[in-house]
């Protein structure tokens, strides 16, 4: 592989891209755009024709059952039967709706979709058959959709449901169009922080493979530096052989200067140095020794959707048609209108039912390399992404490492102070140039890394503060965002004090809390969990059980109990988990446990599997092999417990990570005597 | 060369015998259910029923499946009843992002024809290979029950 710089190689590349106005590096970049719902917007997402209703579905369906939840309330507004409501995903022909992240869909979207509703409502009943509603928002109490009774807080047979159980098509890849192509754009197995793209091709070579269509060199924006080269096959299978047969010499500008990600977000070597930028909490604790000083270490993670991202492009009389699996299908349109010189009126993103997506599918990516092909081609075009793709060319889940400390006098806590190192999520690399970053990083900081860093505890004098650095792999939100990785080193630490402060952790965890919300969680989860009793002895195995809670963006609260069972040679099974959860208003139980439940297995994940190997500052990991998620035999009875409240409905989809991963940890602790302070655990760490 | 797809039988074009099986059943055939997760045979997205067995469609040759019978997803339900292991999927609320799903249920399926009465264990061995990033094991392990006592 030659390694040289990258730009005589490119410049011809490089004139294309420009005159396509294409991600040209000190270009300011197209921004997510992220309005808030109100309820004028929300009549446009419902309609009626001849006594039936159509809901355009104001959210991606990702897995969160939003598209039942949602039709749960448009029902009980519109006082119309389950099957009158016909509900559809959204394109981008109507007005833009926020991006689907943050746990909001419920939170944000059920009050203008109920106001919506409601006015439809009156205006039938008022007589009038055609035209226009105007809406006046009326108080809480006169809609029926906030509170309980009825399909609130009932759980209905899942929207899309039956079509998923019998294989109808719902995704993006599932989209077909008559004289459809298979493209894939190839890049350098490089970092995407360095300068790459194709330097040579056997382009005779592939002329002869069967399938073959086209080489495309003109193949859409960089992702990060590494620019590709696009083929473009009749079969889908066909394009590894041709992959294979072009046999493309690559040019690649490094290595990258933070190539030791380890090294680059080690925390006590960025304390060493200076104090951290970024202030959480301003306390100042006092100087002394402390009683808990630990070191927490959570590395890469991928999302690991079973669905590599996918799009379908097709450009017809003037006019791109994109199908997507994406969080934000109205940032897809504006990124490929500017992308590729197009008013946004001539280009359509229809959004597809997602096969996951967890954060990772919020940026433009696969999109512009379907778009790229069907211009090149003048045919449909699909792409696909591999699963080692998936692993090079998304952003992931940052490292986080944290240097934690906390004093402890007459079982309370009187000083405590967080520091972590990490990468962006908010402002990612992934989307936003360095140039610009520095701004922001000068200015905002970073919201994703800081969330859950103020911790749930009243703490004495308490710091917390954190800085990020710009990696070679890209990072960016993964469920949660920060609130995961801070709230398992937080929750780690305060177990850690509990033991100094010789309280019982559930005990000590309530003379901490302020917020009776989470107080609350916790006395549920140690009642259904029967805290306090020792689970029977096995012999050969070691026997722990932890406890951990958290809120979540201040108004989800949830907390988890955990068994485990660790054996000779340190591996770690976790036997039985409970969660108690509080998100306010429960439009459907069955579904916000399903979120839980999921939040739980990915809480195990957190501290057993989720890693991404790199070296040398790029991704290695091909397959689920290299980067495994748990799996069946992982995975415990688990029991949750929904708090039914008549407090406005919060997000629930990311709320107990905030709690699952710091009870099995705790429950490590107290089965093996060993603090685990790097993650995943290894069981070499925990063997005897 | 020829198979049986879901009870009838289609010629394989000989331009698609060198594809995966998964790729003739979703872009030739348009049996879109059965999905691409990883190319490399463990994940089990992909998984279908070749001669009563569950089989990673992706890892499995167009040209292998000649004169053997393959059954998708699509095949499962007679007209609008659902097979018993969709219908207790759709009880349990099984599905979140849906993806794995198809997979998930044809490997049920396959269990469920092989071993009538399964236990826990039984379920996990035969369902381990099958993975959800959603996190929906609890769910799909109650699911496979409830089917057994169904069928």
């Amino acid at each position: 592989m030659l390694r040289r710089a990258f730009l005589t190689a490119a410049a011809g590349g490089l004139l294309v891209l420009i005159g396509a106005g294409a991600g040209v590096l000190n270009q300011v970049p197209v921004i997510p755009k992220r309005p808030n719902p109100d309820t004028e917007t929300a009549l446009g997402w419902i309609t009626h024709r001849d006594g039936r209703f159509t809901l355009t579905l104001p959210r991606a369906e990702m897995g969160q059952n939003i598209a039942t939840a949602l039709k749960q309330v448009a029902c009980t507004e519109l006082e119309a039967d389950w099957d009158v409501v016909n509900v559809v995903l959204h394109a981008t022909d109507m007005s833009r709706v926020k991006a689907t992240v943050g746990s909001e869909s419920v939170m944000l979207f059920a009050e203008p979709l109920a106001q919506a509703c409601a006015a439809l409502r009156d205006a039938l009943a008022a007589g009038q058959a055609a035209g226009e509603v105007s809406v006046t928002s009326r108080p809480l109490a006169d809609l029926r959709s906030l509170r309980v009774g009825g399909l609130i807080g009932a759980s209905p047979e899942l929207t899309q449901g039956r079509e998923i159980v019998t294989g109808l098509p719902l995704y993006a890849a599932d989209t077909r169009l008559p004289g459809m192509l298979y493209g894939c754009v190839l890049r350098a197995p490089a970092s995407v922080e360095v300068q790459s793209g194709p330097l040579r091709w056997n382009v005779e070579a592939v002329r002869g493979v069967p399938g073959f269509v086209a080489v495309v060199e003109d193949c859409g924006p960089p992702i990060g530096k590494a620019h590709g080269l696009g083929i473009v096959a009749a079969r889908p299978g066909a394009l590894e052989a041709i992959a294979e047969a072009l046999d493309i010499e690559w040019s690649i500008a490094g290595p990258h200067a933070r190539s030791d990600i380890a090294r680059a977000v080690d925390v006590d070597a960025r304390l060493s140095d200076s104090a951290l930028p970024h202030v959480v909490l301003d306390g100042a604790p006092e100087d002394g020794a402390w009683d808990v000083d630990l070191r927490v270490d959570i590395p890469i993670a991928a999302h690991g959707p079973i669905e590599p991202r996918a799009a379908v492009a097709s450009m017809q009389d003037g006019a791109l048609r994109v199908w997507a699996g994406t969080q934000d299908a109205f940032y897809i349109r504006d990124f490929l209108a500017d992308a590729f010189g197009l008013s946004a009126k001539t280009v359509t993103v229809q959004s597809c039912r997602i096969g996951g997506a967890f954060g990772g599918k919020t940026i433009c990516t696969v999109e512009a390399e379907a778009a790229a092909l069907t211009l090149a081609t003048a045919r449909p075009v699909k792409v696909q992404w591999t699963r080692a793709q998936e692993y090079a060319l998304g952003f992931h889940r940052p490292p986080s490492s944290h240097r934690i400390k906390a004093r402890v006098a007459q079982g309370r806590i009187t000083d405590w102070d967080h520091a972590q190192m990490s990468s962006h999520i908010m402002f990612t690399a992934a989307v936003v140039p360095s140039w610009m970053q520095r701004g922001t990083d000068m200015f905002a900081g970073d919201g994703g890394v800081a969330r859950g860093m103020a911790a749930p505890y009243v703490l004495g004098r308490a710091r917390a503060a954190y800085d990020m650095v710009r990696l070679p792999v890209h990072t960016g939100p993964w469920r949660g965002l920060g609130a995961g990785p801070n709230a398992l080193a937080i929750e780690c630490a305060i177990d850690e004090a509990a033991r100094m402060a010789g309280v019982d952790p559930l005990a000590f965890r309530l003379a901490h809390v302020a917020d009776p919300l989470l107080a609350g969680v916790l006395e549920r989860v140690g009642e259904i969990a029967k805290w306090g009793s020792a689970p029977a002895p096995v012999d050969g195995l070691r026997l722990g059980r932890g406890i951990a809670c958290g809120t979540y963006k201040d108004t989800s609260h949830a907390a988890a109990v955990a068994d485990v069972a660790v054996d000779r040679q340190g591996r770690v099974r976790v036997s039985r988990m409970w969660c108690v959860h509080d998100c306010g208003l429960v439009i459907n139980p069955d579904q916000v446990r399903a979120q839980c439940e999921g939040n739980l297995v990915w809480s195990l994940g957190m501290v057993l599997t989720d890693d991404l190997p790199t070296d040398a500052g790029h991704v290695t990991a091909q397959t689920f092999a290299d980067a495994p998620i748990p799996r069946m035999t992982d995975v415990p009875a688990i029991t949750v417990d929904l708090i039914q409240s008549d407090r406005p409905p919060q997000g629930a989809g990311e709320t107990a990570m905030v709690a699952g991963p710091g009870a099995i940890a705790n429950a490590i602790r107290a089965a093996t005597g060993r603090r685990p302070a790097r993650f995943p655990v290894r069981a070499k760490d925990l063997a005897t | 060369m020829s198979f049986t797809l879901n009870g009838k039988s289609h010629d394989i074009p000989p331009d698609w015998a060198d594809e995966p099986l998964l790729f003739l059943l979703r872009d030739h055939f348009g049996l879109t259910g059965a999905k691409f997760g990883c190319g490399v045979g463990i994940c089990g997205a992909c998984t279908i029923i070749m001669d009563g067995l569950a089989t990673r469609a992706c890892t499995t040759r167009a040209g292998e499946v000649d004169g053997r019978s393959v059954r998708t997803i699509e095949g499962l339900a007679e007209g609008d009843v659902l097979h018993p292991v969709q219908q207790a999927w759709l009880d349990h609320g099984v599905p979140q992002c849906g993806y794995c799903q198809a997979g998930q249920i044809m490997a049920a399926v396959a269990l469920l024809e092989q071993v009538r009465d399964p236990s826990t264990d039984d379920i996990d061995a035969a369902m381990d290979g099958n993975l959800c990033r959603c996190g929906t094991y609890t769910r799909i392990r109650a699911a496979v029950l409830s089917a057994a006592e169904r069928t």
